[in-house]
């Protein structure tokens, strides 16, 4: 009975169901929407450091520490047989690295200088752009925010100083071949990448390395000497950690979406309950329970609700499925203020947030139903016929 | 053969909190309503009579005395037990109609068999009888707003009609109408008590359909002042 009634008072009355639902739907929408960008960008963070950074994991020199420079003097080796096939069958790459500093337009920026091996394809970086400069002394790839730091552009030469295996200092030129577009600023910030061959020279380090990277999806190898394997979970703990960090305020930030939702829902849905003082009252002449009639209007907020569901589906369903296949542009690159933040931001609609999100506004739409149509229910139905204000 | 009672109220008393105060606004009133009865409380703007009508239509109660309606006593029911009855045995009019302003007039008129769980065959055919009665067949899919005042009242009338209460209570129920409509309203409510057993109790100070009545009883201030039998009313 009371749904028959609560159907025929939300169809019947077009414009207040129109509003009402629109501005649910609409709450649906905007809390999935910013929520999505968030885990987007959490995600995005993610994916960029396994992509051009961690790829399927690494192995590393046992005295290496990739937050520890001071290690960076001693960690490096030549590398293990078995691991040094994983190179030759080209499914890894070796990294060495060394501090150095570099003298660009006079001044002195100290650097970490790592040599990589130019052809791989393991993570997306364009070490390729590091061959086919014979007439060059020594070819550096850098990142775009290391090159408006250093204020650098391609064909610019620049002195490297560094100190080898000997002890000894020894400075060469470096040249500017190419300036990467990337995201990650651990590869860019304070970073120079040079052919590794070069490195070894330099460093006086011959068929040595500090760390290699293997791809994706390659099992451990059993014996990799003395050098230690760390898999893509071990490399990406930070990035999992500052995510974890981050979720209180991830949180607070999706209470704050829905309270907004609330608001707005709240503001709808009570003024159109408390302009029904008078068709409650009616309804209590009628025989109507108490009871009855929150049940009534409760189940009109739910009808309202699964209806503002359906239409956030079917006008936000495709907005929400172009933003996060084509992404969402941002107006600046954060990757200067060593955030790991995308150019274009993709964001992450998960199952779990839409689910929590319906149920949540869902509750929401039930509470500010039930809490109005009670209050008008405990007034005297004389009142409530007359249409008197609720206080 | 002696009439059924309808209403029987002994030594009522109502009392409204005003401030700090109380303002009496009935006083020792005394009544009995027989089946059939069709009768006015009349009187002035103040003198009490809505809140007699509404404490016999239970939305309001007593402060003192009893009160019993259809053998039911009014003094000592719950909300429900009182909306149990308004919904099975009464109906009600107002002035200013009281229509669901989303609902067609079949749909108004409809709402309390649905309250009373009528199934939707028999609904129809009682809802398509009440509103023959009032004569509103053309306006059965018009909305409240689409209608005049009288057509409204007459919607009212079928609402409160169609579940054939014992009881209808109707306050003001010609105050916002014209001449011709209140005596279209009166003639329908005048005729429907002849051709079935229902009591009709009307709050009124409408000179016009005081005719009308088979009793007045004058309200001033709270009490009873005269309890009038019409020997020749006006008739439907």
């Amino acid at each position: 009975m009371l749904f028959k009634i609560a159907i025929k008072n939300l169809f019947g009355a077009k414009l207040r169901t129109a509003l009402n639902v629109f501005v649910t739907s609409i709450s649906f929408f905007l809390v999935i929407f910013v929520s999505g960008m968030y885990d987007g960008m959490r995600e995005h963070a993610k994916n960029v450091t396994i992509e051009t950074e961690v790829a399927g994991g690494t192995y590393w020199h046992p005295e290496y520490d990739s937050m520890d420079p001071r290690t960076f003097e001693d960690s490096h080796s030549t590398i293990p047989t078995k691991i040094k096939k994983l190179i030759n069958q080209k499914q890894a790459f070796a990294v060495l690295v060394s501090q150095a500093s570099i003298y660009p337009n006079g001044r002195i920026m100290p650097v970490i200088l790592k040599g990589v091996t130019p052809d791989q394809n393991i993570v997306d970086m364009p070490t390729n752009v590091l061959t086919e400069h014979s007439n060059i002394t020594i070819p550096v790839l850098i990142g775009n925010g290391m090159a408006k730091n250093a204020n650098l552009e391609v064909g610019d030469s620049f002195t490297i100083r560094w100190l080898d295996a000997d002890r000894t200092y020894d400075a060469d030129e470096g040249t500017i071949v190419h300036i990467m577009e990337t995201e990650n600023f651990k590869l860019d910030l304070g970073h120079i990448w040079i052919p590794l061959s070069k490195a070894q020279s330099m460093l006086a380090m011959e068929n040595q390395a500090t760390y290699v990277t293997y791809a994706k999806e390659l099992p451990m190898i059993k014996d990799s000497g003395d050098w230690i394997h760390h898999d893509i979970n071990y490399m990406i703990r930070g990035m999992e950690a500052l995510i974890k960090a981050d979720e209180p305020g991830a949180q607070i930030m999706y209470s704050i979406l829905l309270a907004l939702a609330a608001m707005g829902i709240f503001n709808a849905q009570v003024l159109s309950i408390f302009r029904r003082g008078r068709e409650i009252g009616t309804l209590m002449a009628l025989g109507m329970t108490r009871s009855r009639v929150v049940g009534l209007f409760t189940l009109e907020g739910g009808l309202n609700a699964f209806l503002a569901g359906i239409i956030a589906l079917v006008l936000f369903g495709p907005v929400l499925y172009f933003f996060s296949t084509n992404g969402i542009p941002l107006p600046m690159d954060y990757t200067e203020m060593g955030m790991l933040v995308a150019k274009r931001l993709m964001p992450v609609y998960s199952v779990g947030l839409i689910v929590s999100t319906t149920i949540l506004i869902s509750i929401i739409v039930l509470a500010v139903s039930y809490m109005p149509s009670r209050k008008i229910t405990k007034m005297r139905p004389t009142d409530a016929l007359r249409g008197k204000a609720v206080t | 053969m002696e009439n059924k009672s309808v209403i029987n109220i002994k030594n009522l008393v109502k009392r409204f909190p005003v401030g700090g105060d109380y303002f009496t606004a009935l006083q020792q009133i005394d009544l009995e309503l027989t089946e059939g009865e069709f009768i006015g409380l009349v009187g002035p703007s103040g003198s009490g009579k809505t809140t007699l009508l509404n404490i016999i239509g239970g939305l309001d109660s007593a402060t003192e005395g009893n009160v019993s309606v259809l053998g039911h006593s009014m003094d000592n029911t719950s909300h429900n037990e009182r909306a149990k009855i308004r919904r099975k045995h009464m109906g009600f009019i107002f002035q200013s109609y009281n229509l669901l302003p989303v609902y067609t007039v079949f749909e108004n008129v409809e709402l309390p068999l649905i309250l009373n769980n009528i199934d939707p065959v028999e609904r129809e055919k009682k809802v398509t009888q009440a509103i023959e009665w009032v004569g509103l067949n053309e306006k059965r899919n018009s909305r409240p707003a689409d209608m005049s005042g009288g057509e409204c009242q007459r919607t009212a009338i079928a609402r409160a009609i169609v579940h054939e209460p014992s009881l209808l209570l109707a306050d003001e129920p010609t105050a916002n109408l014209d001449a011709e409509n209140s005596h279209n309203i009166m003639n329908i409510l005048s005729k429907l008590n002849s051709e079935i057993s229902t009591s009709f109790v009307f709050a009124t100070h409408d000179e016009k359909i005081m005719g009308y009545l088979r009793r007045i009883i004058h309200l001033d201030d709270g009490k009873i002042i005269n309890d009038e039998k019409i020997s020749k009313p006006k008739s439907g």
